[in-house]
This record gives C-alpha cells, structure tokens and sequence, in this order.
C-alpha cells in the first residue's frame, strides 16, 4: 500500500506569551491509504495538534507534512482550501454543524464549494449518504432537532460527501453515550472497509482503539510507538490496573 | 462559491431570524432611517414643486424676455418696447414653445380702507392665460372679472391683512417710469387661495389698467413669459433666444441670475439710455429664496449623516457579535474547505440583507408617511410657509428618491459590514476552531 499521509521530524511550537510550548517534538509518521488508524493517548499528548496538521488547517513549526503526495509547506492558503475541500473529510467532537441550515443542507454545503455536481446530482449523491448513515428521514432537520449521536451521523455524512482519500476524527465519539458511540465507529468503520478511505481518528478510549488497524501512542508530543490494537487495549488496561493500586494504596 | 450563491443567502437570511431581537432593533433603526430620508427627500420635492408652480404662475415663465427701457441713464424702467416683434421672433425660434403670455410689470403701495400693503402687480390678460386659469384657485369672486379694465385679483392673505372682500374698491400708488407719482382707484374682482410665500406681495390687475397707471402704449409690456412643453428644455432655449435676438439687433444685458427687481440699482448705474433685453429662466427669478432649499438641503444631509453613522456604529457592533458568536462555525466552513473570499461574501450577505430588507420597508414607511401627512392637510405655522412655500405640509416621495434612498442606505450598509466581515474572512481556522466564547 502506498502512503497517503508522510510526516517527518514534525515540530509544533506554540508561543503562550513569553513563554514557547512545543506540542510536538520531532514527530514522524507514515499512513497507508485504507487505514482505520487510532492515534492515541493521554489528554495534552498532542494528539489534537497532530489532526490538524495533517488536516491543513494548522502548518508545522518545522518538519514535512505531506498529505495525498503534496507538501503542505510549500502550498498558499488559497491551495491548502482546495486541498482540505477535496482530499479531506473532517468529523468533529462537537459535530461543528451549521445550526441555520438543514441536514440536507450541512451535507450538501462542500459540494457546494466544490461547484462540480448539478443539483440532482447533489441530490442523489446527499440524499444517498443520508441513507446510509440512517437519517433520510431527517433531511429537513436542524441540528437542533438532532440527538448527539444524529448529529454526528450527520458529520459523518458531511466528511464522506465530497469521496475524500482521507477522513480525520478527532474524539468522535467523546460526546456520546457508549451505544451511540459504538455504533458510529460500527459506521465509520464500514464505510472504511466499503469505500477504501482512510480514518485517522483519535482517542484516549480503549473501547474506540479496539476499531482501528493500527494505533499510533503519542505523549509528550512524540510518537512512541505503532501497535496494534489488542496490544494497545492491554497496555490501557494495565495502565488502567497500575493507577488504580496506585488510588487504593494512597 | 460566490456572492451570488443561494447558500450564502439562506446562510444569511437564516442567521438573521435566529438573532431576530437583534435583527429587529436594528433592522427598525435602519427602516427609521430610511423613512426620514424618504420624507425629508418627498419634502424638498414638494418644496421644489410648490416653488416651481408658485414662480412660474405669479412671476415667470419657465423662460422670460424681459429687460429694461431707459429714458435716461439713471432711469431704468422694466419694460419691454415693441414686444410683438420679440414675440415674433420667439413664435419661430422656439419649437419647444407651449405657450406665451405677456406680462406689465410694477411695483406700488396696494392701499384700502383699514390698511396698505407694497405689492408687486402683474398686468394680465387673463383670456391669454391657460395655466394661469389651471393654477389659482379662486376662493370669492370670478377670475375671468380680471377683464374688466380696473379688475384686481389679490391672495388670501393680503385680502385678511388689507381688510377686504371681493366688490371693494382699493387705491394703488405708484412712482411713474417717468419719475413722477400715479394713483388708480382698482376694484378687487377676485380673492385667490394663497400658492406659496411668493403670493404673499404678488397681485394682478388687468394688463391694460397697469398700462394706464404707468402710462405705457400697446406695444409694450413687462416681460414675454415663455412655458415650455418640457422644462429641462429652458437652459437651450435661453441660450438660443439670447444669440437670436442678438443677431436680430436687440441689445441684451449681460446674464445675470437674479430677478428682475434685483437689477434696478445696477442698470440704473450704467450709462446708457434706450432699451436692453434681459434673457431670464424661473430659477433666475426665484434666486433670492433658493437659499433655502439649499440651506434645507445641507441640514438634511447632515441630519442624515449623523444618523448613517448611528446605524454604522449599530451595523459594525452587530456584525462584531454576530461573528464572535460564529466564530467556530467560520473555523469549520474554513476547515471543510471554504474560500476567505466566501466567509467575507457570506458575512456581507447578512450585511446586505438586513439593510435590502430594512431599507425596502422604511421606503414604504416613509411613502406612507408622506402621503398621511399631505392628505391631512396639515397646516403650516406663517414662519413655515416661509420656509415650505405653502400654507399647508405638501411632501411629494418620487420613485426616484425612493430607489435613491433605500439604494444609499443599502450600499452604506454593507459597505459598513465589508470592515467586519473581512476581519472574520481572515481568520485561520485552527483559530476560529478553537475561540471560546
């Protein structure tokens, strides 16, 4: 399998006034197309920092990002719109829908931008995402009138409109009851396996990282290891384990 | 997507619903504005009108042939000598001709038994005076009594101020245009409804009673008023009557935009005797109060600017609002791949919208309130008429000021909310991502 997403010697720094906070420190990271990756780790790890700039919408202090084959370094605002509008798909932890608009109309907003489809074919092409992800019945809904676990679906349908290489999840599931959560990532992952696009997503649940191909652990604003997922469950677990002897014997 | 995607309205028409106390407040301020500007506009047009109608019945043509004959250098009378040749030359010369009359012209002491007013008198032929008839409304009396060689029309308000009603008999004192002093016994045939201030010292009698008081022949007259069947016509037709009668040999008086009785001291000055015609338009003649449309007109500009910087302020505040609240939906549009230029066109939409719609309906507000306030008849305060050229509010909304109104209005709006929206549109979206608050 080719990469789809290469970063190497990634620095993040930060300036928090005099102070420099550096939230990634020389990451390196390689995602094959297809992937359902989970990057994972303790809140503050850099987690965050890493989606966003693989998702163009923040650029590196140093270090090269490259996205679908393209330094991102290298590319105007203007080529880095295009880029997000056309390669990536983003699903956020609060959903980040357009409250004045329908889901009709959430779905249907980057192809729009897109300006490459007729409106029946925008049509056909929303209203069959919709479908799939269990909510024709709300086309004329606001978000409003939407459960959280809707409200995502409805995101979901929003990343995927546009047949993105790439879909990022920063916590999709942190805003949602288990059941609700379950069955979003049981949709993700479907459409992983259907569609062939990749997820990166990230969490610091173990119940999410059971999902993934592949999980990625980040702390401190490194990379310190790749592995897959019943080995990284485990090391939740046993870390689970250690800080709860820890509580009982303090 | 552009300016013109639909999107961006819905965006924008639906943002403003869901803010709609906000939307509302503003939105009347601007319809508020509006309405003023529409009034105010709907004013100067009926003031306008008023003015225009007032000088064009009493004291000129949309373009007049006067001048002055001088028996001696310091003795300027304003009389026009052997008119029907003029006359003549103005039947062929001018195609845009509707109508002309002639008019004596003077100036004396109105005297009757409980008081005397200084009036001007317009000798008049009223069986030559189509829009005179169509113009003064005739409150006691018969205008077509005008005929009768001592025959006096007067306004309402002289009529009050000299204590008069129509049959009494008035004495008129007038200085000669050869320097001595003439009276004339005139009875009053017709009292007229007042048309502006200038009937507050304009009267007519007829045109051969005003020969016999200043002891003129029938070849000559005070002026030759010329009306027009398109007034925007009057500036090249004047031009054209003064080269013409130029090359016909007639000696003209240099242009001078006043009227007539403001050019006594300055023909009486100059040295020279016979006759000089004297090429004027209504505007010419009514100078002298132009003032104050002009000094109406600046207030009402500054009244207007003031308050365009109220709404301004009021726009800028609600725009920075609206954007602090959207701030995390302008860092997702941005991360899903919207264009700054689109953040900026959508923001401008909302800009836009709030004033098309605000503007729309304070244009109809004001229609509404101007043709109320004319249709109640309202009368004016004496110190109002002066300033309204009417005893009653006249206020006359065109559609041209209307569009003018909500267009400007509109425009200033959202070229207000550019300054905000373009901040928001520069935003980064990891930035707007993560705005608190």
């Amino acid at each position: 399998m080719s990469a789809i997403v290469t970063i190497q010697d990634v620095v993040k720094e930060y300036s928090l006034g005099a102070t420099v906070v550096q939230a990634l420190r020389g990451v390196n990271l390689t995602v094959d197309k297809g992937e359902f990756i989970s990057i994972a780790g303790p809140s503050g790890s850099g987690k965050t920092t890493l989606l966003n700039l693989i998702g163009c919408v923040d650029t590196a202090t140093r270090g090269v990002v490259e996205v679908a084959g393209q330094n991102t370094a290298k590319m105007s605002e203007r080529e880095l719109t295009n880029l997000r509008l056309n390669t990536i798909g983003f699903i956020f932890q609060s959903f980040n829908l357009v409250s004045v608009l329908t889901v009709f109309q959430n779905v249907e907003f980057p192809l729009l931008l897109q300006n490459k489809l007729s409106a029946k074919d925008r049509k056909e092409r929303v209203e069959g995402l919709l479908e799939q992800v269990g909510l024709k019945t709300h086309l004329k809904h606001r978000p409003n009138e939407l459960s959280g676990g809707q409200r995502q679906r409805v995101a979901i349908a929003r990343a995927l409109v546009t047949d993105p290489l790439i879909v990022l999840a920063d916590e999709p599931t942190a805003n949602l009851d288990s059941e609700t959560g379950q069955a979003i990532l049981d949709l993700m992952k479907s459409l992983n396996q259907k569609k062939g696009t990749t997820f990166i997503f990230s969490t610091h649940d173990h119940r999410v990282m059971r999902y993934a191909n592949a999980v990625v652990r980040i702390a401190d604003g490194k990379v310190t290891g790749r592995e897959s997922p019943q080995d990284a469950v485990a090391h939740e677990m046993e870390g689970l384990d250690t800080r709860s002897t820890e509580v009982r014997a303090s | 997507m552009t300016f013109l995607s639909p999107m961006l309205w819905v965006i924008a028409f639906r943002s403003l619903l869901q803010h709609r106390v906000r939307t509302f407040i503003l939105g009347a301020a601007i319809a508020g504005v509006t309405a003023l500007l529409v009034t105010l506009t709907g004013a100067f047009v009926g003031i306008r009108s008023t003015l225009l109608l007032s000088a064009t019945t009493l004291m000129s043509g949309h373009v007049n042939v006067a001048g002055f004959y001088k028996a001696s250098a310091s003795a300027g009378a304003p009389v026009v000598t052997n008119y029907k040749k003029v006359r003549a030359i103005i039947d062929s010369e001018v195609p845009e001709l509707d109508y002309v009359v002639q008019r004596g012209r003077g100036w004396a002491k109105l005297v009757s038994e409980s008081g005397a007013q200084q009036v001007g008198i317009g000798g008049i032929d009223i069986t030559n005076e189509p829009g005179f008839r169509q113009v003064v409304q005739i409150k006691e009396g018969k205008l077509d009594d005008l005929t009768k060689p001592n025959g006096m029309l007067i306004f309402e308000a002289q009529a009050r101020k000299l204590g008069v009603k129509v049959g009494d008999t008035m004495t008129i004192v007038a200085p000669t245009f050869r320097g001595t002093s003439n009276t004339v016994d005139v009875i009053l045939v017709a009292i007229a409804a007042d048309i502006g201030m200038l009937s507050s010292w304009n009267t007519f009698m007829n045109d051969q009673g005003l020969r016999q008081l200043y002891q003129l022949n029938d070849e000559s007259t005070g002026a030759l008023q010329l009306y027009l069947k398109d007034i925007d016509q009057v500036k090249p037709v004047q031009e054209r009557l003064r080269r013409v009668l130029a090359a016909s040999g007639f000696e003209l008086l240099d242009p001078d935009p006043r009227p007539y009785f403001a050019k006594f001291d300055s023909v009486n000055r100059e040295n020279w005797t016979g006759q000089k015609l004297d090429v004027t338009n209504w505007e010419d003649e009514t100078s002298f109060v132009q003032w104050i449309v002009t000094a109406l007109t600046a207030l009402a500009t500054i009244v207007i600017f003031v308050l365009m910087m109220i709404i301004g302020v009021g726009i800028m505040n609600v725009m920075w609002i609206s954007i602090r609240e959207r701030t995390r939906e302008i860092g997702t549009l941005r991360a899903v791949g919207m264009q700054r230029q689109a953040v900026l066109a959508m923001f401008v939409a909302e800009g836009t919208l709030l004033g098309v719609m605000s503007t729309v309906l304070g244009g109809l507000l004001g229609v509404l309130l101007s043709v109320g306030l004319t249709r109640a008849h309202i009368g004016l305060p004496t110190s109002w008429q002066f300033v309204f050229f009417s005893e009653r509010l006249v206020i006359s909304p065109t559609l041209f000021w209307v569009l003018f109104s909500v267009g400007f209005i509109t425009a200033v709006i959202t070229l207000i909310s550019i300054i905000p929206s373009f901040l928001a549109a520069r935003l980064k979206p990891i930035t707007a991502m993560s705005h608190v608050g």
